[in-house]
């Protein structure tokens, strides 16, 4: 299926889709009643084993934490392309030459990160999809919205890769143990549909000027 | 906690709503009431369409508000109040459709029926019904994310407060929902599409 298709089949999931488990009108006095002598004498109504507790908002938090830390270690690290500091130009040429450095600037990182991102997919699709990579493909998530978020990127086609490809990676990053061939079904698909690996080859430019 | 926060997810508004909280603790019954009042619609419209029984969404929706009043002391105003209890009716939800699910899962293996379904290739008249089951075996957090954000409306950023997950996760998921739906209704695509 195309894109286009897709998204027409998504317009008209969503609007069956309302019609799903459609609820009947509130049964509100039924319900309160029964709240209210569940609260007053507790043994009326049989109480679930309270379970409240929830990993999954700790185990997010935890790896948002470490993904923070990895994120400001890279932005501290000298010598990236992005923080190189500038040189100083003559008064009026200034701000143009700022510009184009700035612009060659983020253009290099951009290319270095969808280089490092379709190493990442290839070596990801020929261990035939394991585990090991999560971390990197979190690392790599976290500058892609790094870039995403920051305005030296204004190129439309690279922003919608990098908008693409912040999905593919957050399902290689959450990819689930229990259903992954499922997971891994899904990251062929996203790649395959979205014509990723074509996208970021023509991103890319080739030879060794990505790696000035 | 800012005390003019305008919250467009709390429908009477933060300052009102940390009061109606503050009474509650007090045992004001009638906030009890008006607190119950001002959600459950709301909690029990996510809980049948999550359900979709009405005996067991109106336990699901008392067992959230007696939840919700136990723990009120704890609620940190981090959230919305309807996020907060949107998370609760969500964690009710999915420890009882376990123990439901243990209990089909028993009666279908003595029954030797085999759980997994596979598409008809034969015209079905009723594309809903086919949609509405395939929903029905989506895994549970690609069910919960499709059914918030594209039956009930809710936005990836409740979605992820709710759940605890992130909303990049939150999309993925989605995603990740309607590429499963796709692909199990793909004998109707070309019906769809005309």
């Amino acid at each position: 299926m195309t894109d286009e298709r897709d998204e027409q089949f998504d317009e008209r999931l969503r609007d069956a889709a309302k019609e799903y488990n459609t609820p009947p009108a509130v049964p509100r006095a039924e319900m309160w009643r029964r709240i209210e002598a569940a609260r007053r004498t507790p043994a009326v109504l049989p109480f679930r084993t309270p379970v409240w507790k929830r990993p999954f908002v700790v185990i997010p938090a935890a790896a948002a934490l470490l993904a923070l830390g990895i994120a400001i270690g890279r932005q501290s690290a000298p010598g990236l392309p992005v923080s190189s500091p500038t040189l100083a130009a003559p008064a009026g040429e200034s701000s143009s030459a700022d510009r184009d450095r700035s612009s060659v600037a983020s253009q290099f990182a951009t290319t270095e990160h969808l280089s490092q991102v379709e190493t990442l997919l290839t070596e990801f699709e020929v261990s035939e999809g394991s585990p090991e990579f999560s971390g990197r493909a979190q690392d790599l998530l976290t500058t892609t919205r790094l870039m995403l978020d920051s305005k030296r990127v204004t190129d439309v086609r690279t922003r919608k890769l990098l908008s693409d490809l912040e999905l593919v990676l957050t399902q290689i990053a959450t990819i689930d143990p229990k259903d992954r061939r499922e997971d891994l079904d899904f990251i062929a698909d996203g790649l395959a549909q979205n014509y990723l690996r074509t996208r970021l080859r023509n991103a890319i430019p080739s030879g060794p000027a990505i790696r000035l | 906690m800012p005390q003019n926060r305008v919250d467009p997810l709390e429908p009477r508004g933060w300052v009102e709503t940390k009061e109606l909280i503050a009474r509650v603790l007090s045992g004001d019954p009638e906030a009890e009431r008006t607190l119950y009042d001002t959600y459950v619609d709301r909690v029990y419209r996510l809980i049948y369409r999550m359900v979709g029984e009405p005996d067991r969404a109106a336990d699901y929706t008392q067992d959230t508000f007696i939840r919700t009043y136990d723990r009120l002391s704890t609620f940190r105003g981090e959230s919305a109040l309807s996020t907060w209890i949107t998370a609760i009716a969500i964690s009710v939800v999915y420890n009882g459709q376990r123990k439901v699910k243990r209990m089909r899962t028993r009666e279908v293996d003595l029954e030797h029926a085999d759980p997994v379904a596979t598409p008809e290739r034969s015209a079905d008249p009723d594309l809903k019904l086919r949609l509405a089951q395939a929903i029905d075996e989506l895994p549970e957090g690609y069910r919960t994310v499709f059914v918030m954000h594209d039956v009930e409306g809710y936005t990836h950023e409740e979605i992820g407060t709710a759940l605890g997950i992130q909303e990049g996760t939150s999309k993925a998921q989605l995603s990740r929902a309607r590429a499963k739906l796709r692909r199990h209704l793909a004998a109707f695509a070309g019906g769809w599409h005309s």
